[in-house]
């Protein structure tokens, strides 16, 4: 008596359950198709334009951040390290190897809650282009710990995951779409806990 | 024997049958939503970067971002990169946008419509002497423009939106703490202004 009713509430409870929890899902995974990946780093070089495909745009209507034009820069992202594995506040990281070409570049770590560090920050949570030491050959060698290090160190959360942003300023990676050989510093771990 | 009578009799009004066809069906529709959520929520979000930088207050004139975020729900998303936000809309006169170079190691622009689609972008070194001066106009007002282009404006770049509405973002990459009193004034004395061309050139 009660089965077409039941048959029907079936239907739309999958439909609407499952079509919203997938939407979801899939604007908070990923800012789209068309991701530069170099390593572990990831950036949306077409985020921000008319080619953006639906899913970016999509993405960006609801994080409603305010993207590099192309002029501007590039944002690479990174949250796990070469292995593969998530990079997590209780271990250090080494970050080495050179950046594609650019001007200027920054980078810091986010923590858990998805906010960048403060600028005046008692530890160097963030750095840039300008006031890192480089190698005689002037490549780059970071060391990403929550404990301070020798050398250049940026200063990550004390616990939990977190992610690394490395913004070039001015560089012709942002018009390339992957055209252009680049390659992005790699980051391995060097151990974890009281290392 | 009894178990066999009820599942032919289980078979005979196809129960199972019409519940897989229930849960396809709403698999279906699932996917449909999918792509029909994922398609239109450009055109009704409400958490988008030019709703809320229209929420950050009158049009034509530029606002600092912060470190945390401000009501409009903006805020910085680089420590080191110093960033202000405008919006304007140009179905009346152009929208001017200027400041003085007065040193700072860095600065871009990047011109938005109202979609968030990139315009137009620019910076420092790919300005005439690192100066910023960009007018925004739709392609009838920059013809109108240039057919009497009045003195002083050899250095501007003129940009044809074909949207009426948008926004800039003007941004100033932080190299030290000394440079911060240089940037800030910087970006204090950029303007977003409409343009009034037509009163200018009156001879």
């Amino acid at each position: 008596m009660f089965r077409v009713p039941f048959l029907v509430a079936i239907a739309l409870a999958i439909a609407f359950g499952g079509g919203i929890w997938s939407t979801r899902l899939a604007l908070d995974a990923t800012i789209g198709f068309g991701a530069i990946k170099l390593g572990s780093w990831e950036a949306f070089p077409e985020a921000q334009t008319a080619d953006a495909d639906p899913y970016a745009k999509s993405h960006r209507a609801n994080a409603g951040k305010l993207l590099y034009a192309t002029a501007e820069g590039l944002s690479f992202t990174a949250t796990t390290d070469d292995s593969g594995a998530r990079l997590s506040g209780s271990c250090t990281y080494q970050l080495t190897g050179q950046t594609p070409t650019a001007r200027f570049w920054t980078l810091f770590a986010t923590g858990p809650d998805g906010r960048p560090p403060a600028a005046d920050a008692d530890l160097p949570s963030s750095l840039n282009s300008r006031m890192v030491g480089r190698q005689p050959d002037g490549s780059l060698d970071i060391t990403i710990a929550s404990r301070a290090r020798p050398g250049n160190w940026l200063a990550s959360p004390q616990q939990g995951q977190f992610r690394l942003t490395l913004t070039l300023l001015d560089t012709p990676a942002a018009g390339s779409s992957g055209l252009i050989d680049l390659s992005m510093p790699a980051i391995r771990r060097i151990g974890c806990g009281n290392v | 024997m009894s178990r066999l009578f009820s599942f032919l009799s289980l078979r005979r009004d196809f129960l199972w049958l019409k519940i897989l066809f229930a849960i396809f069906t709403g698999l279906v529709g699932a996917a449909l939503l999918h792509l029909i959520i994922v398609f239109s929520l450009p055109q009704f979000s409400q958490r988008d970067a030019y709703t809320r930088i229209i929420a950050e207050g009158e049009s034509h004139r530029f606002y600092r971002l912060g470190e945390q975020p401000d009501r409009a729900g903006l805020s910085k998303e680089d420590p080191m990169i110093e960033m202000s936000v405008c919006s304007f809309d140009i179905s009346e006169t152009p929208v001017r946008l200027t400041a003085p170079n007065s040193g700072v190691p860095f600065w871009s622009l990047g011109v938005f419509d109202a979609s968030s689609d990139e315009i137009f972008s620019i910076n420092d070194r790919t300005s005439a002497d690192h100066v910023l001066d960009v007018v925004v106009g739709t392609p009838a007002q920059l013809a109108a423009l240039r057919k009497s282009l009045p003195r002083g404006f050899s250095q501007t770049v003129l940009v044809e939106a074909q949207q009426t509405e948008g926004y800039a973002v003007l941004r100033s990459f932080v190299t030290h703490k000394s440079v911060v009193p240089v940037i800030s004034k910087f970006l204090d004395q950029a303007t977003c202004a409409p343009f009034q061309w037509r009163t200018r050139v009156q001879f």
